[in-house]
């Protein structure tokens, strides 16, 4: 896991979840990476690690956006689906290694731990994600620049949103 | 796939988000009885290809980024490769603190899986709701405080491993000859006292499974039931004694009659294991060289074996700690030796979790532990050098060959799931024979084939931590035209359809 330095009073994070070896599957590191150089007071972590690991990356922040891939098979590689982590569904009986980034949520809000009450994931379909050494689909790659501009978005909506809260 | 004229497939894919891998393929005759099932286990690619031009000494901190989930384990065995190849032994202080990450990493991981990835099965119930069998229905099972435990013991056993080991998610202490830096005695005072905790938590959660399990007659029964019952060879790495170790040793085989079959070294794999391909896939099975390949069959006469929690117990002669030692003959006693039963895997990880927590702890206690010299520099000129751990899922080997620079030129490795990969399938087989009849694919399919795999806990995410698809898992029934004829599907929100 790699953290840049974030602010004292932290609420967002972002989280990229990927693997640089794992050809598509860097997409959510480097973006991170990128964000990191382009907003650097953000709190940004990424890790190669999955399952319930994610665990330790979710908490103590009420707002966490997330950058990741998805195999669908539906669409092409390169595109780029946005939506709330609610919309994950609990997978019954995981698989073993199954067990992600919903059932690390779901344990975490069921046992009080300080869960993040809103999480935004950004996922790229990937075109392959198991080849070591693996160079990125173009169309994946190319989406990295738009990638960038929703997290810039998320983050004004999120600061415009706090700003119209009361003191 | 190539087109299957004489036979209809079925195709159940547990992770749809990784085409073409993790998935269960059932062929049918032509009368529409199961002809043959399989459990293809995703395999990452160009490891091979990867791994040459790259100095050796660059592998521990690679390879163990190539699994999300078991780290550790892959710079353990990539780091013991290392050892063989520069020819060189630890100091004994080194040698106890590999060990020591090692065995915290086991107790951690055992805790994980037992509680969160096996509880739908064994805490929440193979006949609850499938809406109710995920870590939600564990949690409202075993209650919140419980979970809590879980998750406390968890966050300390990991921040052990980053304190002695780097980072828990990215280990970088092992070095050929030895570790990057000496145990303080404040850290092996934490050690202490963890492991003290650890082997109350392991006590707590065998009771766990003796209240939730064991005292429940159609539990046990389902344990025996022949449907998870294969008679197997069984593998798992032993100390000197034929004493169960994760991290070090020789690799023993005993038979399906549990008797000594061979004892080898890591770098004598090669004469033991062979891997075969079949056609129909790109992954390797592993089988016992000796035997030889007789199909996807059990019994004494076939070279499938397992490995994994259930096999090393069966593998050693006995546990080196005494209250895992006492779980160990109380499991024996129930289930007979050795143990065929798939779902006592469960069981046997939680003896194993207490034996790697009593471990930690003798480890822990032995102010050795804490002598500076912790290093052997390498002096010899590399050219060849195997390493193995026992995995949480079974045995892992790390193979590099380089030339005189340390360059690595030819490099294998086999993990866990490719040795259970037989007789996985030999799992899927045996429930598809029960449960599906031509386009009738009952829905405890779907119950038995992912607790049969649940069971071996096999790398399905090793690949990657894309998200998931839609659908967790179908089964696809098609006639010999390729016209589907029934489709069974589990959707992510635990609803079974029909179409």
């Amino acid at each position: 896991m790699e953290r840049s330095a974030g602010s004292d009073a932290v609420r967002v994070r972002l989280l990229g979840l990927g693997n640089e070896l794992l050809a598509d599957d860097a997409f959510g590191i480097i973006v991170a990476r990128e964000a990191a150089a382009r907003f650097p007071s953000l709190d940004v972590v990424m890790t190669s690690e999955s399952g319930l690991a994610l665990l330790d990356y979710l908490n103590g922040v009420p707002s966490l956006l997330i950058v990741d891939t998805i195999q669908t098979g539906r669409r092409e590689p390169g595109t780029l689906y946005a939506f709330d982590a609610d919309r994950l569904c609990t997978a019954p009986a995981a698989a073993p290694h199954g067990a992600g980034l919903r059932e690390a949520l779901d344990l975490a809000r069921a046992l009080g731990l300080s869960a993040p009450t809103e999480v935004r994931i950004l996922a790229v379909e990937a075109a392959d994600c198991v080849t070591l050494g693996g160079r990125m689909h173009p169309a994946v790659e190319a989406a990295i620049p738009a990638a960038l501009d929703w997290i810039e978005e998320q983050l004004v909506a999120l600061a415009t949103r706090s700003s119209q809260q009361p003191a | 796939m190539a087109e299957i004229s004489t036979t209809r497939r079925i195709t159940i894919d547990p992770i749809t988000r990784l085409e073409g891998h993790g998935r269960i393929e059932i062929f049918l005759d032509e009368q529409g009885a199961v002809d043959r099932a399989y459990f293809q286990v995703p395999e990452l690619r160009g490891f091979e290809k990867f791994a040459q031009g790259r100095p050796a000494e660059d592998m521990p901190q690679i390879t163990s980024r190539i699994c999300g989930v078991c780290p550790t384990a892959h710079h353990m065995a990539s780091t013991k490769a290392l050892d063989a190849l520069y020819q060189v032994e630890p100091p004994p202080a080194a040698k106890k603190i590999r060990e020591l990450i090692y065995t915290t990493f086991m107790v951690e991981d055992h805790a994980l899986h037992f509680y969160f990835l096996g509880g739908p099965d064994f805490i929440v119930g193979p006949q609850a709701p499938a809406a109710e069998r995920n870590v939600l229905g564990v949690i409202a099972k075993v209650g919140v405080e419980t979970g809590q435990k879980v998750i406390a013991m968890r966050r300390k056993l990991r921040e052990l491993i980053a304190l002695a080991g780097g980072k828990a998610g990215h280990p970088v202490f092992g070095l050929p000859g030895g570790v990057a830096r000496p145990l303080s005695e404040e850290d092996r005072q934490k050690f202490r006292s963890v492991a003290a905790e650890a082997v109350e938590f392991g006590l707590f959660s065998l009771e766990a499974f003796r209240k939730l399990v064991l005292a429940d007659s159609h539990y046990v029964e389902l344990i025996r039931s022949d449907a998870f019952t294969h008679r197997t060879y069984y593998m798992g790495l032993v100390d000197a004694e034929n004493r169960l170790n994760f991290y070090d040793g020789v690799i023993r085989v005993v038979t399906p009659e549990g008797k000594p079959f061979a004892s080898f070294t890591a770098a004598q794999y090669v004469d033991y294991i062979a891997e075969r391909v079949e056609p129909w896939s790109y992954m390797k099975f592993c089988f016992l060289k000796p035997v030889g390949w007789k199909g996807f069959t059990d019994g004494a006469d076939s070279g499938v074996y397992a490995v994994a929690p259930l096999a090393r117990l069966n593998a050693a002669e006995k546990l080196a700690t005494p209250l895992a030692q006492q779980a160990a003959v109380e499991y024996f006693a129930t289930l007979g030796r050795p143990v065929h039963h798939t779902l006592a895997n469960h069981w046997a990880r939680l003896i194993e979790l207490l034996y790697a927590a009593e471990r930690m702890k003798e480890l822990a206690d032995d102010p050795g532990i804490t002598d500076p010299n912790i290093r052997t520099v390498p002096t010899a000129t590399p050219s060849e050098g195997v390493g193995v751990v026992e995995a949480p899922r079974g045995t892992l080997i790390h193979h590099y060959l380089t030339d005189s620079r340390g360059i690595i030129q030819k490099a294998n490795m086999i993990v866990a799931t490719q040795n259970n990969a037989a007789r996985i399938s030999l799992s899927v087989e045996k429930a598809a024979r029960a449960l599906v009849s031509g386009a009738n694919v009952s829905e405890g399919l779907l119950n038995m084939v992912e607790m049969s795999f649940r069971a071996y806990d096999p790398c399905l995410g090793c690949a990657t931590h894309s998200l998931p698809g839609s659908m967790p898992l179908w089964i696809e029934v098609r006639d010999t035209k390729g016209h589907r004829v029934a489709l069974l599907r589990r959707d992510s929100d635990g609803t079974i359809r029909r179409e």
